[in-house]
């Protein structure tokens, strides 16, 4: 009661002396410093690369020299071009496809509801993280050796690398199923196979279409990089041309490529839209793979007449011709629209694997080249480089890292905040921001970075700001779906005190979203370190580029140990990630 | 006689510190009609679920059709399985399948392999199919998906699917559970007239004992996972029906309506005094015995 009095000011004071501080448990604050070490490593590592507006004037400069001395951009002939394009999408969808199938009895054992055992659920879980970790550039590289033509290095390359992600969003969809389903199928004496056939396939099929589509996309950006190491498409085209420093065709390959995934973006999220709105994908797929086992329906008397006797004595109004009238399922739109789907995928994925002409033969030759070119990788060697170039390099390619995922935070905390719903002031500009990232989201960023890299000729600057715009698309969401996932009662109450909207936003909605923040921040991180690595490859300077030197002076050994140093980077940053999690729960 | 469909013997079934079943002794002849009573809790599903081998006891014998249930596995479990029908409380049908497929797996245990899409079953099967959707009154709605019925029609595709494994004993976990009292009504009745139809052994878990008395043969109580009443309902009393409240249900409130309701009801039945009398001597039933022992 006294405490609703007024009181005189110095009681106050000797009130706050009373409270209790907060006791900060060490860790906390370790992690604390952690993060303040790694964002002023990010901000020193911005200022290093030299991101200024007078950099940027400068490297306008540059672009309006490169495009004087190249002309005009120029295109490869039609035939050339559409039969370019198809390798390519064939080559992914085939890559894609591949990994897909793999995927199942991995996300099998690797999903907590269907393994058999903790053994057989590390064995899948190994498997991911061990496809995941290999680049796929290093996989194109191996592969090329043992296959000395044609498409199948790229094909397994993107086949196997894309194991650990599909196979790890395969078994998420696979432990969020109703195990009702399941359950039935069991107490009906069903085998483990059918219940995962009738009781869980039908359930977790659409979510795995997105999963393959959505991969698909990826791979396709990444084909251009694949190029670079001799897979077969648009990527070695471009490649080939920047290398005869033929800049105009390079260009015009570049640009194709940039167009043909924002196309593929739209077509693949069109058929998610429309796969995931209503209709059972399930049954039709089903339809397809049965429909080509089994051969047309039996129609003769026979079959008739064993059915009939067959049918169970009791019926209820329906006499046996009434069922067989029902047994012909009428074609109403639903299985018009489902027969169409599948032969339509039928057919894109019959040409899709017709295209890339596989040399099938080399799959059972293969097998005697592994230990030679195994041989060739083993033992890692830094070969001629010396230890302080190799750290340089990495240190290099970290730093774009960093600094690309600094700058994509924090436009993406500006952007993804006005894109979450509860943040927003209204509804216009909600959309706006949702649009704008899904905008930034569809441009493949290292198609951009290569643009940017020839263009203007600056290394890792360019690719540094064609990785942060590609971030912003990804992280903005991220940071957007979090802030809507906010418990809205603190949000409610503060609004009842009377607060502004920004201080409604400061005090009540972002301290709840910094958790998210962290994690998110991390996980870009791991993002931006592959692709910095790659943005060597293409130019931009940092291991990638020693990566693809080694790779092309067929000094294997070192291309060992730099896919080494960079693993032993990314779990540094991944266990960091693991300990900020508990820490800031 | 011959010998019990399902004889259950000191069964027990403990999840970690909590026992959930505590020396269960359940009988049942062919051709029973069986309610497993008792609240939310009780022991009913986990004893249903030991029947059909979806649970291993701790200790105990199951024996379901001359089987002892826990030694079975793999084939020669399924091939149990599949001779009983189990009806859920949530239907489990696939939501995205059409409700002519939810019925055909049913008849996966018969099948070799797994199946995908209807024209994976044989015609036969398909056709058998459409003659228990007609049975339960849905032969419309075969290639709808299961997900577009309303839950009472789902519950009747569950059934359709349970029949299509042509079983011997059919097992309901709180069948209507998920219902409104119509669909509820007309989905008890259903699995009453399939039982006489096709000489079903039926046993069937329930909560709601008004429904129990009217629809049962005979009312097994379980409460927290003893049997604590095992009586046929056929003349039952007033004093014995309250004995049943008494025993299975807790909340006074439910007492006290049902005790309204008898006695608009107990009206009708004072007209035969004589039966009454025998069945309340009758009653002075064993497991009353057992439980005034302990």
């Amino acid at each position: 009661m006294t405490a609703l009095a007024p009181a005189a000011a110095p009681k106050l004071e000797s009130i706050a002396a009373r409270a209790p501080r907060r006791r900060a448990s060490p860790e906390r604050i370790a992690a604390g410093l952690t993060i303040v070490a790694l964002v002023a490593a990010s901000v020193w590592a911005l200022v290093d690369i030299d991101v200024s507006i007078a950099g940027i004037v400068d490297s306008w400069g540059n672009a309006e020299r490169f495009f004087e001395r190249v002309g005009t951009i120029t295109f490869p002939e039609p035939a050339e071009l559409v039969s370019l394009t198809a390798l390519t999408l064939g080559l992914v969808l085939t890559g894609t496809l591949l990994a897909a199938v793999i995927s199942v009895p991995v996300a099998y054992l690797a999903a907590g509801n269907t393994t058999p055992g903790p053994a057989w659920r590390a064995i899948g879980r190994f498997i991911t993280v061990l496809t995941r970790a290999v680049p796929d550039i290093v996989l194109a590289m191996a592969f090329a050796l043992m296959f000395t033509l044609g498409s199948l290095p790229g094909i397994l390359a993107i086949g196997i690398h894309s194991v650990g992600m599909i196979a790890k969003l395969f078994a998420d969809a696979i432990e969020q199923i109703d195990e009702g389903p399941r359950l039935a199928v069991r107490a009906a004496g069903g085998s483990k196979l059918q219940e995962f056939t009738s009781g869980i396939l039908p359930q977790v099929l659409p979510s795995w279409i997105a999963t393959v589509l959505h991969r698909f996309d990826i791979n396709l950006r990444h084909s251009v990089v694949l190029g670079y190491v001799g897979v077969a498409g648009l990527g070695l085209e471009m490649s080939h041309a920047f290398k005869s420093l033929n800049y105009s065709l390079g260009i015009g390959i570049a640009i194709v490529m940039f167009v043909l995934c924002v196309v593929m973006e739209i077509v693949s999220s069109l058929i998610r839209r429309a796969m995931l709105g209503a209709q059972p994908t399930g049954r039709g797929l089903g339809d397809r793979f049965v429909r080509r086992v089994t051969s047309a329906r039996p129609r003769t008397r026979s079959t008739v007449a064993d059915a009939s006797a067959d049918a169970p004595a009791k019926v209820g109004a329906a006499s046996p011709a009434d069922l067989q009238a029902v047994l012909r399922r009428p074609w109403d739109g639903t299985r018009i629209r489902n027969v169409a789907w599948l032969w339509g995928a039928a057919a894109v994925i019959v040409a899709g694997v017709a295209v890339c002409d596989i040399h099938w033969a080399d799959l059972v030759t293969v097998w005697a080249k592994v230990p030679a070119v195994a041989v060739q990788f083993w033992p890692p060697s830094f070969g001629s480089y010396d230890w302080a170039t190799m750290s340089a390099a990495l240190t290099e390619t970290i730093a774009v890292a960093l600094a690309a995922t600094l700058l994509s935070f924090v436009f993406s905390l500006v952007i993804g905040s006005f894109a979450a719903r509860n943040v927003a002031p209204n509804g216009g500009i909600r959309s706006g921001a949702r649009l704008l990232l899904v905008g930034i989201r569809g441009v493949p960023e290292v198609i951009l970075a290569i643009l940017l890299i020839v263009i203007t000729g600056l290394g890792s600057q360019a690719g540094m700001i064609a990785l942060a715009f590609g971030g912003v698309g990804l992280l903005g969401k991220l940071i957007a779906d979090s802030f809507e996932e906010v418990a809205r009662g603190p949000e409610r109450a503060l609004v009842a005190t009377g607060a502004t909207r920004l201080q409604v936003y400061a005090s009540a909605t972002f301290p709840q979203g910094v958790p998210a923040l962290i994690g998110h921040g991390f996980y870009l991180i791991d993002t931006n370190l592959r692709a910095a690595t790659v943005l060597g490859i293409v130019g931009g300077g940092g291991i990638g580029y020693y990566l693809l030197n080694a790779g092309q002076g067929s000094n294997y050994d070192v291309v060992t140990s730099i896919v080494l140093m960079i693993l032993v980077v990314q779990l540094v940053f991944e266990g960091l990630a693991v300990w900020m999690r508990r820490v800031f729960r | 006689m011959s010998t019990p469909i399902i004889q259950v013997a000191g069964l027990d079934k403990s999840f970690g510190r909590t026992m959930a079943l505590d020396g269960v002794e359940l009988t049942v002849d062919r051709g029973e009609i069986v309610v497993l009573l008792g609240l939310s809790g009780s022991g009913k599903s986990t004893l249903l679920r030991h029947l059909d081998g979806l649970e291993r006891p701790t200790s105990g014998s199951v024996r379901v059709l001359g089987e002892e249930v826990p030694s079975l596995s793999g084939r020669r479990l399924r091939r149990l399985r599949s001779r009983v029908g189990f009806v859920f409380q949530q239907f489990e049908l696939v939501p995205s399948l059409t409700v002519l497929e939810n019925v055909l797996t049913g008849a996966l245990a018969g099948l070799r392999g797994p199946r995908l899409g209807l024209w994976s079953y044989r015609r036969a099967q398909r056709l058998a199919a459409l003659g228990h959707l007609d049975r339960v009154g849905l032969l419309d709605r075969a290639y709808q998906r299961a997900d577009t019925l309303s839950g009472g029609q789902q519950q009747r595709v569950a059934i359709a699917r349970a029949l299509m494994q042509e079983p011997e004993i059919l097992l309901a976990d709180e069948p209507v559970a998920s219902l409104d009292p119509e669909s509820s009504e007309q989905v008890m009745a259903l699995i009453r007239e399939i039982a006489a139809d096709a000489g079903l052994t039926v046993v069937c878990s329930l909560h709601q004992v008004d429904l129990a008395l009217g629809w049962g043969d005979r009312i097994v109580g379980l409460r927290h996972g003893r049997v604590v009443l095992d009586t046929a309902t056929e003349g039952l009393g007033k004093a014995e029906v309250m004995e049943i409240y008494g025993r299975v249900a807790t909340a006074t409130s439910e007492l006290e309506a049902i005790e309204r309701e008898l006695a608009a009801t107990s009206a009708a039945t004072e007209a035969s005094p004589g039966l009454r009398d025998a069945d309340a001597d009758a009653d002075a039933d064993p497991a009353l015995a057992d439980e005034g022992a302990r």
